[in-house]
């Protein structure tokens, strides 16, 4: 099942017929490397850098230390966000601000906060211990994403549909799906398909109206009238194609009847009807009311997923708790800890979970050190040395801890599991070596991984 | 010792000068490898740690800041002295003997020995431009100017035809179409061919070239490679100021300014004596790099950042090289080494723009204030109430949780900011470039980490390209290296690129890559001719786009043939779809609503809900009325972090790097865009209206709509099919007119230039 020649042959395509971009988005052909364990990724991104330290990563010891002036050479040589208010006097030590349990037969820990996510422990393989390169929410979410902390690069979605193509006949091959209080910093740099053709890029669904902009007919034009006019274009096109024997018009006729296809698919997609009472109330989804929209998109991602997406993004805002760790953090975890695990158990009892990668986590996480920003209040600053996110799905070890931090929580316990590294694991699961997928630029053969990026095997089956 | 060793050196030089490099394989095989692992990380020609380079044989022997470094290369290395190397570790006894034995022997390596790891010297692309004889041809009458015997010549030895010259509709509304990014209009298309003299065609070029929207469209082209955009990109992607840089290079293109002068003015019009006003504006060009003002960051790294970008878009726009692969290291395939990025990146490095935290509220500084100095200070007033107010807003939404829309506070905020905001005094100023009084030190950034800073490096040009007549080290400097008559790289690279918009492809297909990994040009002479009359005939861009398009070359059918199916040859044209502003531009041509204003801040035409709710701060996109609803798309801001779908859906750049060629995609989220948009059915009610009000019949309003979207009249079978579609909507007791104009809106024809 290696294909590195197709792959060469997908590259060569786009290079050398700039005119003629077009095949890509109806292109369906899989390139795959090696056999792949997944089809599909669902990656739920928490924008903000959620706290590790309040919700996985059980640190005991800190809280020992809660309140006690850091040692300087915890700090020597570091650099963080806010350096000149955050590091003006020694910051201190705080100590986890939740209650933690175990769960599952690995003996994972869970705070309060997330008792969902903690029933599906057994599916679960938590990283522990991750590692980024940027301290500030857009590179740093620039860098999760494109694998470089400027913008211009191809966003992850991108690189997996331009190796792979789509499966979906009348859907995007890249959706993204937003909700929270504001849009994601970076905004839509961050499903950019960069240098790539503007065909891999994500395509944001919107929360209100159509899911996918101009998906509906002009209010004035009825539906029969649209059909017969995309007929009519394509039957004028067809006189084209003939005139100037350019295939390029045979693509434009297909994309304006997959067009026509999607704003069929669309509404349908969108329509929670046929879900049952039971599953609308395991994710806690509300379709129409923004205070669930978390749970109405994990919802959705299911769907896309069962219709061939191949990439769906989920951002949820945000989780940026400075000076705060309290009410703001209860309540983002309220939106979103229901419907990820039942995201993950539904997909599992509809036999989807084998074939798709549920990845969860954000940009960076937060210090073993607290931050006062308001009397009264604490916090914590971003962290890029050590933090965790967690992953489901097919080809993974369920139940498993990878990696680990020290005492703090400050640094990996053993070596660190790098953002490029995650990067190239997810390609992998797909059936892409990171070190094969590239695209040339400007001269150079670029890859999602730049030049890095190790498969993170203890977390494999 | 010093002194034994010192004449045993001496006596070793004078053999080793009897004997050219004794023993090279020596030191490949035992010496070079201790010089890599334990000395070259500090003591290379890319980072001469305390001065000193141990790469080549002469730097040794000049050594660094403690003079002459073989003997204290052996007493480093055997810890005798203070000096102790490599730092925190001892080699062990047999590498010592090596050294021991290299250095006695006279320090035998091979000559040019960094020479030999400087990738691609004789590139074609390095050497001079030269100019080139005519070729020969056959067909003779084929050929209309010098460009059609490099083309035809090639063709001939392939046995290959030429195509025949497209029709005259096609042909003007290819030259409209690519001079000013508008078709023409009937009235137009009529005194064309009407016009039955020898030299019809060449009038209208000339027409075309006069007109000001000739300098919109390739003003907007050279935006793509200036990346010029309406906010500041990153986190908070503000607004900016920077539109009349934009109205800059449109003024300097319709009137011609020579391209030396162009490209000076954008680059240092500051440091040129007594500057005008104008030519500070230019300045502008380096400014369009993204600004973060997030919270919490070192404004060093982003500032570093922008002198990357501004970098990279010199290499990609002028040199066409890919500069940016020697940030971290020496470049791989182009003699490019690290200390020479560096060498470059120190003459860009010097801008006073915000470095610190302290001067956060500076903003994109450096700008040029053109209001009175009682506008100055009622704008500052303005300026920091909207300061304080952000930031009011921002510490609220960080402690607030709920939803921003029920909190009193922030709604009260929001409130206070957008009446601010509508009330904004009214004081023109704009980003330019102006320098420190005393220049930056400019470092090698290790690893391209701005953190880890190694030798100090002053402002240089890459040492395989002519060096610079101006030798003041200044940005100046650096565009007159640019545009200097010898440089071989600034010429082809602007020459091809022009050619690539008129034909859809480079002579060199890379376009940004001229380096050893670019593709080799497909008419090497016709690029070196192209190049040298562009300099010759006084950097004249109007005289390079009369020479292209009055080509036979040009002037032939688009229509594809068997005989060079990827035209290679340049055996016919091509047919290429409009870029993103083009469609915008040629649907409001169509439908009589265009607003043909050049110039002047940007505007806002209708955007979908919810599209602008993808930035972090939440800002209000306030549709513009009249006249500036139906601008052509070059002038819609555009929002970094959430450009206006219409413009990205087609392709247009993101501007946060340089653009020097745009993607052409096909995809169904373009059928949905026009045929469903909002504006997009506004235009074709509008030309719906214009058939009706023409012409009563059918056939005569299917005429009118065929000569307002494609300036032709309908062919009968096109008729047939019309006629078909306009009786089905009269049975569905629906009018039909609106629905044939979307249709006519949306043909691949309309979309595509011929």
């Amino acid at each position: 099942m290696t294909h590195p020649l197709l792959l060469q042959t997908r590259r060569h395509f786009f290079r050398s017929s700039a005119l003629s971009l077009a095949a890509s988005y109806l292109n369906a052909a899989s390139a795959r490397h090696h056999e792949a364990r997944i089809d599909h990724v669902i990656y739920l991104f928490q924008a903000g850098g959620p706290s590790q330290l309040e919700l996985f990563d059980y640190k005991p010891v800190l809280a020992r230390y809660d309140q006690q002036t850091a040692p300087p050479e915890l700090l020597k040589g570091k650099r963080f966000a806010f350096m000149d208010t955050f590091s003006k006097e020694p910051p201190k030590m705080l100590g986890p601000r939740r209650t933690f349990q175990q769960a599952g037969s690995s003996g994972m820990h869970f705070s309060d906060l997330l008792p969902n996510i903690a029933s599906v422990a057994d599916e679960l393989t938590m990283f522990h211990g991750v590692a980024t390169d940027n301290f500030n929410h857009g590179p740093a979410k620039l860098f999760m994403n494109t694998g470089s902390v400027r913008a211009g690069r191809p966003s992850i979605g991108s690189w997996v549909t331009y190796g792979l193509g789509s499966e979906s006949k009348d859907l995007p091959g890249f959706v993204v799906l937003q909700s929270g209080p504001r849009g994601p910093r970076s905004g839509a740099q961050l499903w950019s398909s960069g240098f790539l053709p503007t065909s891999f890029q994500g395509v944001p669904f919107r929360n209100t109206g159509d899911p996918i902009l101009n998906l509906s007919t002009p209010k004035a034009v009825t539906p029969a009238q649209q059909r017969q006019t995309i007929d009519l274009i394509g039957d004028l096109n067809q006189l084209e194609r003939q005139r100037t024997g350019d295939t390029e018009v045979d693509t434009r006729i297909a994309q304006y009847e997959m067009a026509f296809r999607m704003q069929t698919s669309g509404p349908e997609l969108i329509n929670f009807g046929q879900e049952s009472q039971a599953t609308l109330d395991m994710y806690g989804a509300k379709p129409g009311q923004p205070e669930h929209a978390f749970a109405n998109n994990c919802l959705l991602a299911r769907r896309l997923v069962e219709r061939g997406v191949r990439f769906v993004q989920l951002y949820h805002t945000d989780w940026d708790h400075h000076d705060d760790l309290t009410k703001p953090l209860e309540q983002v975890t309220r939106e979103v800890d229901q419907a990820t695990a039942a995201l993950i158990r539904d997909l599992k009892q509809r036999g989807l979970l084998d074939r798709t990668l549920v990845i969860w986590g954000g940009e960076f996480g937060r210090t073993p050190m607290g931050e006062v920003r308001e009397k009264g209040k604490v916090g914590r600053n971003h962290h890029i040395d050590a933090y965790s996110l967690f992953m489901a799905g097919g080809g993974l070890k369920r139940g498993t801890i990878v990696g680990g931090t020290d005492e703090l929580g400050f640094s990996p316990a053993h070596s660190p599991i790098h953002v490029h590294d995650i990067q190239a694991t997810l390609l992998h699961l797909l059936g892409i070596d990171h070190k094969k997928l590239t695209f040339r630029y400007q001269g150079r053969d670029f890859r999602l991984t730049d030049v890095a990026g190790e498969i993170v095997h203890k977390a494999l089956v | 010792m010093y002194l034994v060793l010192k004449i045993l050196l001496l006596a070793a030089l004078v053999l080793h000068a009897a004997a050219q490099t004794p023993d090279a394989q020596f030191f490949e095989s035992e010496v070079r490898p201790i010089l890599r692992a334990n000395c070259w990380g500090c003591h290379s020609e890319a980072n001469t740690t305390s001065g000193l380079s141990l790469q080549t044989r002469e730097s040794i022997l000049r050594g660094g800041n403690r003079g002459p470094a073989a003997a204290i290369l052996l007493d480093a290395t055997r810890h005798v002295g203070d000096l102790k190397m490599p730092p925190g570790k001892k080699l062990n006894e047999a590498q010592l003997a090596t050294l021991e034995k290299w250095v006695n022997a006279g320090l035998p390596m091979p000559e040019g020995l960094l020479k030999s790891k400087r990738p691609g010297l004789n590139h074609w692309a390095y050497q001079p431009v030269r100019r080139p004889a005519l070729p020969e041809v056959s067909n003779g009458s084929w050929v209309r100017n010098p460009i059609d015997r490099f083309i035809l010549a090639r063709l001939e030895a392939a046995r290959i035809a030429p195509a025949p010259e497209a029709g005259r509709v096609a042909l003007l509304r290819r030259l409209s179409l690519d001079l000013t990014g508008l078709p023409p209009t009937m009235a137009e298309l009529k005194a064309f061919l009407a016009d039955s003299s020898p030299n019809a065609y060449e009038k209208q070029v000339d027409r075309l070239l006069a007109s000001p929207h000739y300098g919109e469209r390739w003003g907007r082209h050279w935006l793509d490679v200036a990346h010029y955009a309406d906010s500041d990109g990153y986190t908070i992607d503000s607004p900016r100021d920077i539109w009349m840089y934009r109205d800059w290079v449109i003024d300097a293109v319709n009137r011609d300014m020579p391209f030396d002068r162009f490209v000076i003015e954008q680059f240092a019009g500051d440091l040129l004596p007594e500057p005008t006003t104008s030519q500070l504006i230019a300045t502008g060009f380096h400014r369009n790099t993204t600004s973060n003002f997030e919270g919490g960051i070192d404004f060093e790294q982003y500032r570093v950042e922008a002198v990357a970008d501004r970098l990279a878009t010199t290499g990609a726009a002028f040199l066409g090289l890919t500069v940016g692969c020697a940030r971290c290291h020496d470049h791989k395939y182009d003699p490019i080494s690290q200390r020479e990025y560096y060498q470059l990146f120190a003459y860009l490095n010097n801008t006073d723009e915000v470095d610190k935290e302290a001067d956060r509220k500076l903003f994109n500084k450096p700008f040029l204030e053109l209001g009175t100095d009682a506008e100055k200070a009622e704008f500052a007033v303005w300026q920091q109430k909207i300061i304080v107010a952000e930031e009011r807003m921002r510490k609220r939404l960080e402690t607030y949780s709920g939803d921003p829309k029920k909190d009193e506070t922030l709604v009260n905020i929001e409130k206070e900011l957008s009446l601010l905001r509508a009330n904004k005094p009214k004081l023109p100023r704009t980003m330019i470039m102006r320098d420190l009084p005393a220049p930056r030190p400019a470092y090698i950034h290790l690893m391209g980490d701005f953190t880890r800073k190694g030798s100090p490096v002053s402002p240089g040009t890459p040492s395989f390209l002519p060096f610079p007549k101006n030798k003041a080290g200044t940005r100046l400097a650096l565009a007159e290296w640019l545009m200097d008559p010898e440089h071989p790289l600034t010429s082809r690279v602007t020459v091809n690129r022009i050619w690539q918009t008129y034909f859809g492809r480079g002579i060199v297909e890379t376009e940004n890559d001229f380096g050893t990994q670019g593709d080799k040009p497909t008419h090497p002479e016709l690029l070196d001719w192209l190049a040298l009359e562009f300099r010759e005939k006084g950097w004249s861009q109007k005289a390079l786009h009369r020479l292209i398009v009055t080509s036979a070359a040009y002037r032939q059918s688009s229509n594809l043939r068997s005989e060079d199916p990827e035209n290679k040859l340049f055996s016919r044209q091509n047919r290429l779809r409009l870029d993103a502003e083009s469609i915008r531009d040629a649907s409001l041509v169509a439908s009589g609503l265009l607003a043909p204003k050049v110039g002047g801040p940007s505007v806002y035409p209708p955007l979908p809900a919810g599209v602008y709710q993808v930035t972090q701060v939440r800002r209000e996109w306030k549709t513009s009325t009249g006249e500036d609803r139906y601008r052509r798309g070059m002038y819609t801001f555009f929002q970094r972090s959430a450009p206006h779908p219409s413009l990205v859906v087609f392709d247009a750049p993101d501007s946060t790097i340089a653009c020097t060629r745009r993607n052409r995609s096909n995809t169904p989220l373009q059928a949905l865009t026009q045929l469903n948009d909002e504006g997009a059915y506004e235009w074709a009610e509008a030309l719906a209206r214009r058939m009706t009000a023409a012409a009563s019949s059918d056939e005569d309003r299917l005429s009118t709509g065929f000569e307002l979207a494609l300036n032709r009249q309908p062919r009968p079978e096109e008729s047939t099919r019309l006629l078909r579609f306009v009786r089905q909507q009269r049975d569905s007791q629906l009018d039909p007119w609106p629905s044939v104009a979307r249709a006519l809106l949306n043909l691949d024809e309309f979309l595509t230039r011929p």
